[in-house]
């Protein structure tokens, strides 16, 4: 089943903001950065990303990627 | 500007027999600094001088850079202020505090009257415990407005012991 796409904000009373999103499909939870930060007037200090596979019926193929990804 | 970004893609099970991909969803969790906030870190330390009369002046760096959220913070520990675009001032009782916009938009207070280096760095932290708290507000405010025309809409808010508030939003917009 999919995850209904979200967005959770947390903002501590030193004012700092954490942010994840959930559920979004494919690379599309990037723009949220940019949305994010517009939203906020904010600007991003730290960010990673996890990938979160729905997983389906399958072969066991074990693999493992890393790459670093630069946005502009 | 840039967000280096690591991926890592556990893969495990992804592949299928049928030879159709898995649909795939992918977490982002970020750390956003307000532009009314320079630096996360609060405060430095203070340096003392004299100015021409020969009074003590302790000066301390903050990280504030928004005037309004900055006089609303002194304010809330009752100070008297007075404030124009390039200067604001703070008075309590003994003490009173000038606060001078640097070449980078951040304010640094120098104190006068009774109060040493370290009763300064004190001073200073609670106006920015303030500010903090101001600055909060300002987001809090500004997400519930802005949100909806960026597709997101809230779904639920509480406040934890420390403070801090959470807020789900349901993305429901163009990019969901």
């Amino acid at each position: 089943m999919t995850e209904k796409p979200r967005i959770v904000l947390t903002v501590t009373s030193a004012g700092i903001v954490s942010a994840e999103t959930k559920g979004l499909a494919g690379s599309g939870c990037l723009d949220y950065i940019t949305i994010l930060e517009d939203l906020l007037d904010a600007r991003t200090i730290e960010s990673a990303y996890t990938a979160d596979y729905t997983r389906t019926n399958v072969n066991t193929q074990d693999l493992q990627e890393e790459r670093n990804v630069e946005r502009a | 500007m840039h967000h280096p970004l690591t991926v890592v893609e556990d893969r495990s099970s992804f592949d299928v027999d049928d030879g159709t991909e898995g649909s795939a969803t992918l977490s982002v969790s970020l750390i956003l600094v307000p532009l009314a906030v320079a630096t996360v870190a609060a405060v430095r330390g203070a340096t003392a001088s004299r100015d021409e009369r020969g009074r003590v002046i302790c000066q301390v760096q903050t990280r504030m850079r928004d005037e309004a959220l900055l006089s609303a913070a002194l304010r809330q520990t009752n100070a008297v202020v007075t404030a124009d675009h390039q200067e604001i001032v703070a008075s309590w009782d003994r003490v009173q505090a000038t606060f001078q916009r640097g070449p980078d938009a951040v304010w640094s207070a120098h104190l006068t009257g009774d109060v040493d280096e370290q009763g300064a760095v004190d001073i200073v932290r609670a106006i920015d415990a303030e500010y903090g708290r101001q600055v909060q507000r300002a987001v809090l405010e500004q997400l519930r407005e802005r949100a909806p025309a960026a597709g997101l809409r809230l779904e639920s808010e509480t406040v934890a012991e420390d403070a801090s508030v959470r807020m789900v939003f349901a993305v429901e917009g163009r990019l969901s």
